[in-house]
This record gives C-alpha cells, sequence and structure tokens, in this order.
C-alpha cells in the first residue's frame, strides 16, 4: 500500500512538472499532441518432441502501447500486456466454475512513465514512472543490466527484464559523452520460470547419506520497505570517442534473485525422511561495470563486464539441531557462499559481421549466466548465430543457432550442454511475422541446459503488429 | 622510322591530352553534379518506399529522414507497424547506430552493413549514403549524348560494385540514371531518378531502383521536403535517435 502511495506520489509530481514544463515550452510548439495506439498480437505455443507431445507453453498476447505527446518536450509511454498464459490447471468439478483456472489470463503494466525533455535545462531529460532501463552493449545477455528485475517466465527468452518503478535523470553534456543517474525507491524481486521451466535455475540437491527429502518449504526474507533497505540507485557515463561507444557505471542494490542463507531440518520418520525449511534472502551489492561497441574492418565488437562486490559475507547455515535433541547447543554447519572481499566478475564478448549475400553472423562469448554467483560458480557460455535472409527480407532461415555451455573444464564430456536452435521467419504480410522454431538440449553434468534435456520442444510464434 | 617514331610521339601526346581534357571535363561534371545533389545544408522530408515484386504485388513504408550535410542522416521508420519507431542514425567515418524499440536501445551496426540491402529494399546503405560521388569515384567521360553526359565512375575504396556509369543531364546537371555493374562487369542494378526543383534546390522527388538480378524494384518517394531549416548536430545524437 504504502509503495503504491509513494509511487502515485512521484507519478503525480512528475505529470505536475511535465505540465509546468509544458507552459515554459509552449512557445516552441510545432506539432499537435498526439495520441498514438499501437500494439502487437502475440501467439506463442510449444509442444514437446518426445512422445505423446504434452503441450508446454500456450500464450495469448495482446500489447498495447499508448503514446501521448504532453507537449513538443514530453510524453508519456505505456505499455500493458492481455494476457491468456498457461495450460488449464484443473483437478476438482469447484475449478470449473473458475475462468482463471480454465483460461488462465493476466494483465500486466510494462512500463507507464513521463519523460520530460530539457527538464530544467535543456540538456537534462527526465523520466519518472514504471520504466525498462536498458544497460550493456551485448545481445540479450547483459551482466551489466542490473537495475530492474530479470522477468525469467519465459526461460528461453534470455535477458527479458521487467520494468522498475523509476526516476531517471540523463544530462548531455554533448553529443558524444552523458551521464544517467537513475534512483528505484523499492526493491522488486525476479520473477521465476514457469511450466516445465520452473526449476531449471535450481540445482540438484545433495543430501547426506541415509537421509531422503519428505518435504521442502522456504521462507523469503524480504527487506523492509523504506529507502534505507530497499532502495536501489545507479550511475552511468557515458561516451564515443573516435567511433569507439564506452560506458562506466556503478549500481548499489540487491540481486533480484534469491540466496539460500538458512535450511533447517527436520526428520519426520525414522527411514531418514526429512523435511527442509530454507530461509531465502536478496544479497546487496556494489556492481561496478563497463562496455564498449565498434566495429572494426566491418566487423562489429562489443563487450561489457560487471564487478560484483557483496555488502557483507554470505553465509549458508545448515540448522541439524532437530537431529539432536540432546544437544544443549543448537547443531549447525555453516559454508560461506559469498564473500565481502572477494568480488566475481561477470562478462561478455562478442562479435558480429553482415556478408554482402544477405548473411549475418553472431558470435558470444559469456562468462557467468544471470542466476550465477560466485567466481567458483561462473560457467562459460558460446552462443552463435548464422542466419540468412531471402526474398527481401520476406523470408529468414536460422540454420545455425545456439550455445555450448562447459560447467567444468577439467572434465567437459561429462560436464557440458549443447543448444541447437533452427528457427524460420516468414513476413506473411508487412506487419505478420510467424516463426517456427525447435530447440534441442544435450549435455550431461548439474547445468541449467543439461537439465532441460528431457523438453526438446517445437514452437510456432505469431505476431501481427498494428 | 623517325617519321613513324615522332607520328606514334605526336599521337600518344594527343591522346593522354585527350585523356586529360576528357578526365577534366568528368570531373568538372561530377563536380557540378555533386553540387546539384548535395549543396543544401540540411534537409528534411518524409520518405515513402514502395517495394515492387516482379509479379508486382507492392509493399509499402514510410519513414521521415533529416540530414545534415553529407554525413549525418537520421532515419525514423512511421509504417508499417512491425517497423514502426525503428530508427537508424549514421554519423562520420562509418558510425551507425540502430535503435529498437522493442529492446530500447541503441544498437551499434557493424559496417559491414553497407554492403546490405537497406531495410529489404534494393537499395544498399552504401547507395543510400549522400557523400559526394567526386570524393568516392574516379570519373571518365564516355560520351556525350543530346540529353546527357555518360560518365563511368570506378570506385577509389574498397566497393561490391566494379564501376557505375551514370546519365547526368546536361542543363540542370543532375542524375537521370545510374547503372551499377558487379566485380565480373555485369550490370546488376540501375536507378532512375526524378527530379523537381524546391526552393532553391533541385530535389529528387522519385528514385526507382532496380534489381536486375530479380526484377525487384524500389521505389522511394520523397515529398515535404525542407531545405535549410537550420538543423544542429544535436538532432544528429543518440539522445535524439531515441526520442
Amino acid at each position: 500500500m504504502k509503495k503504491t502511495t509513494l509511487f502515485s506520489i512521484i507519478l503525480l509530481v512528475g505529470t505536475l512538472i511535465a505540465r509546468g514544463q509544458d507552459t515554459i515550452v509552449s512557445q516552441e510548439l510545432q506539432e499537435e499532441p498526439k495520441f498514438v495506439i499501437s500494439g502487437e498480437f502475440l501467439t506463442d505455443e510449444r509442444f514437446l518432441l518426445k512422445k505423446d507431445n504434452d503441450w508446454v507453453w500456450n500464450e495469448n498476447r495482446l500489447t498495447l502501447k499508448l503514446d501521448k505527446k504532453i507537449e513538443k518536450k514530453s510524453k508519456f509511454h505505456s505499455e500493458v500486456w492481455l494476457r491468456n498464459i498457461g495450460l488449464p490447471n484443473i483437478a476438482k468439478s469447484s475449478d470449473l466454475y473458475n475462468k482463471g483456472i480454465i483460461d488462465p489470463y493476466n494483465i500486466e503494466i510494462r512500463e507507464a512513465y513521463i519523460q520530460v525533455i530539457g527538464f530544467l535545462t535543456k540538456n537534462l531529460d527526465l523520466k519518472i514512472g514504471r520504466q525498462r532501463i536498458t544497460w550493456g552493449t551485448a545481445d540479450k545477455l547483459n551482466p551489466t543490466d542490473n537495475l530492474n528485475p530479470y522477468d525469467m517466465e519465459d526461460i528461453l527468452d534470455f535477458g527479458r527484464h521487467r520494468a522498475s518503478d523509476a526516476i531517471n535523470l540523463n544530462y548531455y553534456i554533448n553529443n558524444n559523452f552523458s551521464l544517467q543517474g537513475v534512483f528505484i525507491p523499492f526493491f522488486q524481486p525476479a520473477n521465476l520460470p514457469l511450466g516445465v521451466f520452473a526449476n531449471a535455475l535450481y540445482p540438484t540437491m545433495e543430501l547426506p547419506k541415509g537421509m531422503t527429502l519428505r518435504g521442502l518449504s522456504d521462507t523469503l526474507l524480504m527487506s523492509k520497505y523504506n529507502l534505507g533497505e530497499s532502495s536501489t540507485a545507479g550511475f552511468k557515463f557515458k561516451g564515443m570517442v573516435k567511433g569507439f561507444d564506452f560506458s562506466l557505471s556503478y549500481i548499489w542494490g540487491r540481486d533480484g534473485l534469491p540466496v539460500s542463507t538458512r535450511n533447517t531440518f527436520i526428520p519426520v520418520d525414522t527411514s531418514g525422511g526429512t523435511n527442509i525449511n530454507s530461509q531465502l534472502s536478496y544479497t546487496r551489492n556494489h556492481i561496478i561495470g563497463a562496455d564498449f561497441s565498434t566495429s572494426v574492418f566491418g566487423i562489429g565488437f562489443w563487450g561489457e563486464a560487471a564487478m560484483f562486490l557483496p555488502e557483507k559475507d554470505v553465509i549458508m547455515t545448515n540448522d541439524l539441531s532437530a537431529f539432536y535433541p540432546m544437544s544443549p547447543v543448537p547443531v549447525t554447519q555453516d559454508s560461506i557462499l559469498l564473500e565481502k572481499n572477494k568480488p566475481y566478475v561477470k562478462f561478455v564478448v562478442g562479435v558480429d559481421y553482415l556478408f554482402s549475400d544477405g548473411s549475418y553472423l553472431n558470435l558470444q562469448y559469456l562468462h557467468g549466466f544471470i542466476h550465477e554467483k560466485g567466481s567458483e560458480n561462473l560457467n562459460d557460455y558460446f552462443f552463435l548465430q548464422y542466419d540468412k535472409s531471402f526474398f527481401n527480407e520476406r523470408l529468414k532461415i536460422v540454420p545455425i543457432g545456439g550455445a555450448f555451455i562447459v560447467t567444468d573444464w577439467k572434465a567437459v564430456k561429462d560436464n557440458y550442454a549443447i543448444v541447437y536452435n533452427p528457427q524460420i521467419f516468414y513476413k506473411a504480410t508487412a506487419d505478420v511475422e510467424i516463426n517456427l522454431s525447435s530447440v534441442f538440449f544435450f549435455g550431461k553434468g548439474d547445468n541449467m541446459f543439461a537439465n532441460l534435456k528431457d523438453y526438446n520442444m517445437f514452437m510456432l510464434n505469431l505476431k501481427y503488429s498494428f | 622510322m623517325k617519321k613513324m617514331t615522332f607520328s606514334l610521339l605526336v599521337s600518344s601526346v594527343l591522346l593522354l591530352a585527350g585523356t586529360y581534357v576528357n578526365a577534366q571535363d568528368a570531373s568538372t561534371i561530377l563536380k557540378k553534379m555533386d553540387n546539384v545533389m548535395f549543396s543544401s545544408k540540411d534537409m528534411v522530408g518524409k520518405q515513402k518506399v514502395v517495394l515492387i515484386s516482379k509479379n508486382g504485388n507492392k509493399e509499402t513504408r514510410e519513414s521521415t529522414i533529416k540530414q545534415k550535410g553529407t554525413e549525418k542522416r537520421l532515419m525514423r521508420f512511421t509504417s508499417p507497424a512491425s517497423q514502426a519507431g525503428i530508427s537508424v542514425l549514421s554519423l562520420p567515418n562509418d558510425v551507425m547506430y540502430l535503435y529498437l524499440p522493442a529492446f530500447g536501445k541503441e544498437r551499434r551496426i557493424a559496417s559491414s552493413a553497407k554492403n546490405q540491402k537497406f531495410a529489404g529494399t534494393d537499395f544498399s546503405y552504401d547507395d543510400m549514403e549522400s557523400k559526394s560521388y567526386s570524393n568516392k569515384y574516379t570519373p571518365k567521360l564516355l560520351k556525350i549524348e543530346t540529353n546527357v553526359f555518360v560518365i563511368e565512375l570506378t570506385p577509389k575504396a574498397s566497393s561490391d560494385y566494379s564501376k557505375l556509369i551514370i546519365y547526368i543531364n546536361k542543363v540542370n546537371f543532375y542524375p537521370e540514371l545510374i547503372e551499377y555493374y558487379d566485380k565480373g562487369g555485369k550490370k546488376v542494378k540501375e536507378a532512375k531518378y526524378i527530379f523537381k526543383k524546391v526552393g532553391n534546390y533541385w530535389s529528387a522527388t522519385e528514385i526507382q531502383m532496380t534489381d536486375l538480378k530479380t526484377n525487384h524494384k524500389t521505389k522511394m518517394q520523397m515529398s515535404e521536403v525542407k531545405y535549410d531549416t537550420g538543423l544542429t548536430d544535436d538532432e544528429f545524437s543518440l539522445r535524439k535517435l531515441k526520442d
């Protein structure tokens, strides 16, 4: 409630500022303010390739974008998703009375903000409201893009983020250099994968010999909703020198994915059956980032790196006291997950090239996926895409697309994954695009993509823009 | 023998002199064409692109365009809906940025994109460049016809084309037709121009580019063109690209 109220006040102040600015710039008006509605309809259907061909994804999404130029130098933008997502989860007759179960749907405000260009001074832009703040130069996998929470609902849509309620100031020193300051009053955690992908991010749990997991529950320790505990701040300096784009950034905020900081083990039977309750919390980090992009001899190059410095040591405690009722002191085992004085660095480098016959090659090497934390836990990911367009870009074929992942270089053959994702895009009309694709997972060991090897699937995606 | 040598010498001198005169004429003519095409300080306008397949099927795209000098250009698509908001900023030294609204950020484009077709049209990014032809090509006068000078242009730097043959209007010095030849010397594309005077300048109101291999055509039509409106460098920045 508090969150809603404060956000409403911020939005109201923003609106008033925007209106004030409109008065200032009213003499400069050249165009009639316009209200523009645009958007797209997307249908995304997927089924497994193995026996029975189970459906694994059903999404029909209507994206509505509303844009209104309040005056020449300020504007309102919003994007709303109206969705029917998921498969019916009907278990009993009473569920048949609930449309939300028969035909799951939801509404999501993806963005809603007011932007004032030339706020107070002609070189300063202000954006207030729910907004996506994209940082980084790499394709989709951006270690420096940490202001907005990850939207991991669809694990195959790497790098998708939700927007945050934020105040965003950009000061343009000149046409080549700018400074950005962002303040996000409330921490918003990442949302986790849906459906068959739900457990993809979690490593296999190893229990002591003789112990069998009967039940798992967790308690999420959220930070308090006050400025000191839940806010995030970020700064970025961006520039371009002699065709070389770069930026340096800093963020002070919480990681949107929780870590387990306390596991309480409770025996439930005499045969080793155990319930575990985990306490999950969100660590706070200083994140120092840098990125670049350029083009040399026609080849595009980019890279970005983010160094994560935890606010304090993050320790996981396993509480086994329930197994030792006679012990006068709690029986616990501590292990350190992240050390304050041991920063870890995630980075990505990439190249791309457009060939004169219309084909395109894109290669990226990533060290440290979205959910990986701590220098010992960062794995290596190699992404490759080659595509070729035909018939004036009406048809695009991606015969080679996917990734190669190594989780242990000393024993690669038992610790790797391969993802193969061939695709065909066809523009049926100027505004209708159909995408047919498949994804195949191969691999061994305990890593996210190898864990998906039972989920090879076929995907149909149709998008109509209006 | 001496007489023959002398004749050869005279012929060679005359031939060289003729070549020199031709080269001079060709570069003068080309510079005049450059003056006609690129003399305004800046330009704003709307662009309609009609793609015509060999079966006659048409597809239309629209954009707004701003240009300052010969090296700064900002193009923003307004239709179809699937491309609306996509913007391309071209700056000096082959620096190009693409803004895709779906990603919410600009992306540096590898300069190899210059060899690519521009947004599915029959124009390459290179064809769309507004750099003066005198800077990019070495001219040679091939012939003078009733209404046009016919000049052969050889690229000074690496290019997908071995040569261009350009037909320049003798009265107003704007190009009427440009033929593009591939590395094998085969004519692969041709662009037909229609010019109209807008204010003090000759403006290409329509360019029809035909890909002779596929018989696919692209008509690029300009409207609401205004010259010398006083655009500043600020209009060609990343701030404006995302605006």
